[in-house]
C-alpha cells in the first residue's frame, strides 16, 4: 500500500505575461524521501518553490501538505502549517550571532514571540533549544560568532539549521550547494543525507553529482513542464532528458 | 550611521547601553541636589524639558531604531497626549491619573489605525504617510476652534489627589519617575522574545516571515506601545508648559524627535535620553556662541544648527561627531583599559 | 448667485491644484527615480518667491522678476544637488530626513537673516490686477486665470518631455527600474542634477506665482510640501501623470471643502454641531482621501514602479 504523499502538486499553472513558468504541473514528494527538482536555468524551479512556499499565488492549481490544502494560505501560516525552507541567498539575521539566530528560531517554533518580560538571548531553555538546532549543521562551536563574521559555507549551514528549526514535515531546499567550494559542498551533501527518512525534502540543486548522490527520486523541468520522473536510474537512461538537458553538460 | 558615542566601542570598555541609561537617570534624580546648591533653578526647568523630550524619544526610538521604521509624526501622539489634559480640563475632569489612562488610551488606539494604515507600505511611503497623518491631526485642532485653535488653551497642572504639582520640584519628581518607568519598560521590551524579534524583523524581514511569525503583528504592536509612551511624554508636557497649541504637534517637531535620536545613538537604550541631553544643550547655548560672535545674530542660531545635521550625516563616523567620540571618549576608556 | 460661487470656487480649487502639481512633479521623480527623501523641496518654493519679489522690488518690473526668478531657481537647485544632495543618495532614508531637515532649517534662517521675519507683500502690476468675466456677470481675477494658465502650460510642456523625448525616456526607465537604467550606460548622475534642477525650478515657479497670491515669508513652502506629499502618495510615487491628477483632486477637494462642507454639513446636522465640525472636517478632508486611496491602492492610483 501506498503511503499518502508529503507533498501533493494539482495541476499548478503560473504565466507572467506571455512566459509560462509553471504549465499544468503535478508532483508528489512522498514522506521521508528526497526529491529532487532538476532542469536548465528559466525551467521555473524556483517558481514552483515560490509557489509552494506562499510568495507567489499559483494562476490555477492546488498545493497540498499532508492533505491539508494550502493553496490560499499566507507563507507565516505555511510555515506554521509544517513547511521549511531555506533560500537561494543566504538568507539568515546578518546582525545577530549564531546562537541568536538559533534563539529567535527556537521562540519562533515554541510559539513564544509574544512575551514582553524575560530577556530572550539569556533564557536557559531557548540557549538549549537553539543549540540543539545549531548542532544538527555542526555550528555549536561556532555559536558566539557574529553571522557577519561567518564563512559563506557556515552561513549556508545556518540558513539550513533555521529552516529545519521548526521541525518541518517538508523542506524546501533552493540551490543549498549555491557558491560552495567543494569541501562545503561536500559537508552540505553529508548532511543533507543525513536527514534522508527524517524529513521529506523538495531540493533544487545545480551539482548533479550532488543530486544524483541524494535524490530518491527526480523530476525535469524544462520550460515549466514535467519532461520526465523517475528515479535516479531511469532518468539518467531517459533519452529526452539526455538530449533535452542531460546532454548540455558533457 | 553612528551616534555621538560608538556603543560598540562602550560595550568592548565594559559600559553596558543600559548601564549608561541608568547613570544619566540617576542623575536626572540627584540634579536637583546641583541646582539647589549651585542656585541655578532655572536649570530645572531644561532638566524637565529635556526629560520630556528624551521620554518622547525613547518611544519613537522604539520604532524607529529597533523597528526599523522611520515614522515621521509621532509629535502628533505629543499633541494628543497634550490635548487629552487640556480637553479634559475643559470639560472639568482635573484628575492627572485620569488624563494620563486617557491619553495612553487614545494614543494607543489612534496609533493602532494610524499603524495599520501606514504599516501596509514601506520605505518613503512609509515615511510620507505618517508625516501626513501627523498634519491632518495638527490641522484638526488647529480648526477646532472651541478648544482655542491656531492660539491653543492654557492648562492647569493636573492634579494628583495628595500631590500638589506646584509644590517646587513635584512636577520634576513626576517626569521622573514616568522617565525611570519607561527606561525599565524599554529595557524589558528590547530584551524580551518580542524586542529581539523586533530586531530581527528590521535586519531581515523574510526570515521571520519564515520563521512561521507575522512581521506586521511585532510592528503594529511596537507602534502601539512608541504612540503611547509620547503621549505620556505629552501629558506631562501639557503640565510643564501650563499650555497647549497645535505647535507642539508641528511636522518640525517630529523631525527634532528624530535628530534627537540620531544625535545620541540610534536603536540604544541611552541614545535617546543622550540625544535629548545635547539637542537642549544645543538650543540653549548655540545663541550664545553665535551671539558672542555677531550679537545681532544670536536668534538666528538656527543657520548653524542645520549646516550641523547635514554636517553629522555627510560625515558620519570621521566627521565632526565621530571626531568628539574619537577625541574624548575612547582615549578615557582607552586610558581605564590601559590601567586595568 | 450660488452657481457663480461654485464656479469661482473651482476655479480656486484649479489654481490651488496646478500650483499644488508644479510642487509635486519634481518631487514625485525625486522620490521615485532616485529614492530620496528630500524635505526642503518646500524650500525651492520659498527661494522662487523671494527671488522673484527681491527682483520686482529691485527692477520694479514685475515680469522681469519673475523672467529672471526662473534661471535663479534653477540654478538653485543645480547647486544644491552639486554641493550636498549627491552625496546622500546612498544614504538610508533617515539620514536623508535629517539632512535635509537641516537643509530646511539653513534656508529658513538665512532668508530670515536675508529678508526680515516679516512677510513681504508684492502688489501686482495694474495690467494683469484686473477681473475678466468667465461667464456673464462672472468676474474673476485675471491674474489667478493666468496661473491656472501657465500651470496647465507647464504641465503639458512635462507631459510632452517625458513621453516623447530621449531624456523623457530615460526619466520613465528610471521611475520604473533605476538599476536597469543605471546598466544600459545613461549617465545617471547628469540625469539626477537635470530632474533637480528641473524640479526645484518648476518649484520656484509655484512659489513665484504664488507671492502676490499669499504672503512672501520664512516657512511659506512647507505647508505646500507637505500637501504636495499627499499628492504624490494619492497619485503613486515616481509617476507625473499621477502626480497631475491627484493634485487637481486635492486642490478641488480642499479648496471646494473648506467653502461648502459647513454648509453641507447644515442640511444634515444642527447649526451648532455642523458650524464646529465643518472646518475640522474641512482640514482633514484631503487627509481622509489619503487614507480611503492607501486603503485601496497601496501604492497610489497610477504607481509608476510595476
Amino acid at each position: 500500500m501506498m503511503a499518502n504523499p508529503v507533498l501533493d502538486l494539482r495541476d499548478l499553472n503560473k504565466s507572467f505575461g506571455a512566459l509560462t513558468a509553471t504549465n499544468n504541473l503535478s508532483l508528489t514528494v512522498m514522506p521521508g524521501e528526497i526529491h529532487a527538482l532538476i532542469g536548465p536555468n528559466g525551467a521555473g524551479k524556483t517558481t514552483l518553490i515560490q509557489q509552494i512556499y506562499g510568495a507567489l499565488k499559483p494562476d490555477s492549481g492546488q498545493i497540498f501538505l499532508n492533505g491539508r490544502d494550502l493553496t490560499g494560505l499566507s507563507v507565516p501560516e505555511r510555515i506554521r502549517a509544517g513547511i521549511g525552507r531555506s533560500f537561494q541567498i543566504s538568507n539568515v539575521l546578518m546582525d545577530f550571532t549564531v546562537l541568536e539566530n538559533g534563539i529567535i528560531a527556537e521562540q519562533a517554533r515554541l510559539g513564544q514571540s509574544f512575551r514582553f518580560l524575560r530577556p530572550a538571548f539569556s533564557d536557559a531553555n531557548l540557549i538549549e533549544g537553539a543549540s540543539a538546532i545549531l548542532d544538527r549543521v555542526g555550528l555549536l562551536d561556532r555559536a558566539h560568532l557574529p553571522v557577519g563574521g561567518l564563512a559563506h559555507g557556515d552561513r549556508r549551514m545556518l540558513e539550513l539549521a533555521l529552516a529545519l528549526a521548526a521541525s518541518p514535515s517538508l523542506l524546501l531546499l533552493d540551490e543549498p550547494m549555491a557558491g560552495a567550494g567543494p569541501d562545503e559542498g561536500q559537508r552540505m551533501t553529508e548532511i543533507i543525507e543525513a536527514l534522508r527518512g527524517t524529513v521529506a525534502i523538495l531540493l533544487i540543486e545545480h551539482d548533479m553529482d550532488a543530486v544524483f548522490r541524494l535524490a530518491d527520486r527526480l523530476t525535469v523541468l524544462v520550460e515549466g513542464s514535467v519532461i520526465a520522473a523517475g528515479t535516479v536510474a531511469e532518468i539518467s537512461q531517459n533519452k529526452v532528458v539526455k538530449s533535452a538537458y542531460l546532454g548540455d553538460e558533457d | 550611521m553612528t551616534g555621538l558615542f560608538h556603543f560598540a566601542n562602550l560595550v568592548r570598555a565594559g559600559i553596558r547601553d543600559n548601564q549608561l541609561l541608568w547613570m544619566l537617570v540617576a542623575g536626572f534624580a540627584l540634579f536637583p541636589l546641583f541646582t539647589h546648591f549651585a542656585d541655578l533653578p532655572f536649570w530645572n526647568d531644561v532638566a524637565m524639558r529635556i526629560m520630556l523630550l528624551g521620554v518622547a524619544a525613547m518611544g519613537l526610538n522604539l520604532v524607529l531604531g529597533y523597528g526599523g521604521m522611520v515614522s515621521f509624526g509621532h509629535a502628533a501622539f505629543i499633541g494628543i497626549g497634550a490635548y487629552c489634559v487640556g480637553i479634559s480640563q475643559f470639560f472639568g475632569l482635573s484628575n492627572g491619573l485620569f488624563h494620563i489612562l486617557l491619553s495612553i488610551g487614545v494614543c494607543g488606539a489612534l496609533g493602532l489605525v494610524i499603524g495599520y494604515l501606514a504599516l501596509r507600505t514601506t520605505g518613503i511611503y512609509f515615511i510620507m504617510i505618517t508625516l501626513a497623518f501627523a498634519q491632518m491631526l495638527f490641522f484638526l485642532f488647529v480648526s477646532l476652534e472651541q478648544f482655542g485653535g491656531d492660539d491653543g488653551m492654557s492648562i492647569d497642572r493636573a492634579d494628583f489627589l495628595i500631590i500638589d504639582l506646584y509644590e517646587p520640584l513635584r512636577l520634576y519628581f513626576l517626569i521622573w519617575v514616568a522617565l525611570a518607568l519607561v527606561a525599565l519598560l524599554l529595557m524589558f521590551i528590547v530584551r524580551s522574545r518580542f524586542g529581539v524579534t523586533l530586531r530581527a524583523i528590521k535586519s531581515n524581514e523574510s526570515r521571520i516571515e519564515a520563521m512561521g511569525l507575522v512581521p506586521l503583528h511585532f510592528k503594529i504592536t511596537s507602534y502601539v506601545i512608541s504612540a503611547m509612551i509620547c503621549g505620556l511624554a505629552g501629558t506631562l508636557f501639557a503640565s510643564w508648559q501650563e499650555y497647549v497649541s497645535p505647535d507642539i504637534m508641528h511636522w518640525t517637531r517630529s523631525g527634532e524627535l528624530m535628530i534627537i535620536i540620531i544625535l545620541g545613538g540610534i536603536g540604544t537604550l541611552a541614545g535617546p535620553l543622550l540625544g535629548a541631553i545635547v539637542f537642549l544643550l544645543l538650543e540653549e547655548f548655540l545663541p550664545v556662541a553665535l551671539g558672542a560672535v555677531a550679537p545681532a545674530y544670536a536668534e538666528n542660531w538656527m543657520i548653524l544648527f542645520g549646516p550641523l545635521l547635514i554636517m553629522v550625516v555627510l560625515f558620519g563616523r570621521g566627521g565632526l561627531v565621530g571626531l568628539l567620540d574619537k577625541a574624548i571618549f575612547s582615549r578615557i576608556f582607552r586610558r581605564r583599559m590601559a590601567v586595568k | 448667485m450660488t452657481l457663480t460661487l461654485i464656479l469661482e470656487q473651482i476655479f480656486n480649487g484649479l489654481q490651488a491644484g496646478v500650483t499644488l502639481f508644479l510642487v509635486a512633479a519634481g518631487l514625485t521623480l525625486i522620490l521615485g527615480i532616485m529614492d530620496f527623501v528630500f524635505l526642503a523641496h518646500g524650500a525651492q518654493v520659498m527661494i522662487g518667491a523671494y527671488a522673484a519679489a527681491a527682483i520686482t522690488q529691485a527692477t520694479g518690473n514685475f515680469f522681469v522678476g519673475l523672467g529672471l526668478a526662473i534661471p535663479v531657481t534653477f540654478a538653485s537647485g543645480y547647486l544644491l544637488e552639486l554641493l550636498i544632495i549627491r552625496h546622500l543618495y546612498q544614504r538610508d532614508h533617515m539620514e536623508q530626513v535629517l539632512a535635509t531637515f537641516g537643509l530646511i532649517l539653513f534656508f529658513n534662517e538665512a532668508i530670515r537673516i536675508g529678508f526680515g521675519p516679516a512677510a513681504l507683500y508684492s502688489d501686482l502690476p495694474e495690467s494683469i490686477s484686473g477681473f475678466v468675466e468667465i461667464l456673464p456677470e462672472t468676474p474673476y481675477p485675471a491674474y489667478r486665470l493666468g496661473v491656472i494658465a501657465i500651470g496647465l502650460i507647464c504641465a503639458l510642456a512635462i507631459h510632452l518631455f517625458v513621453s516623447k523625448t530621449r531624456i523623457g525616456a530615460m526619466v520613465r526607465a528610471g521611475a520604473n527600474n533605476p538599476e536597469m537604467t543605471a546598466a544600459l550606460g545613461i549617465n545617471i548622475k547628469i540625469l539626477f542634477r537635470l530632474i533637480f534642477a528641473t524640479g526645484a525650478c518648476l518649484a520656484g515657479v509655484a512659489g513665484m506665482m504664488l507671492g502676490p497670491l499669499t504672503s512672501v515669508q520664512p516657512g511659506m513652502g512647507e505647508p505646500l510640501l507637505i500637501l504636495s506629499l499627499v499628492v504624490i502618495i494619492i497619485g503613486g510615487i515616481g509617476s507625473v501623470r499621477g502626480a497631475f491628477i491627484a493634485a487637481i483632486i486635492v486642490g478641488l477637494v480642499d479648496t471646494l471643502g473648506r467653502v461648502f462642507l459647513p454648509s453641507i454639513l447644515r442640511l444634515f446636522f444642527e447649526q451648532a454641531t455642523a458650524d464646529g465640525a465643518g472646518p475640522a472636517l474641512a482640514s482633514m478632508l484631503v487627509y481622509i482621501l489619503m487614507a480611503v486611496v492607501l486603503i485601496f491602492r497601496p501604492t497610489g492610483l497610477f504607481p509608476a514602479k510595476g
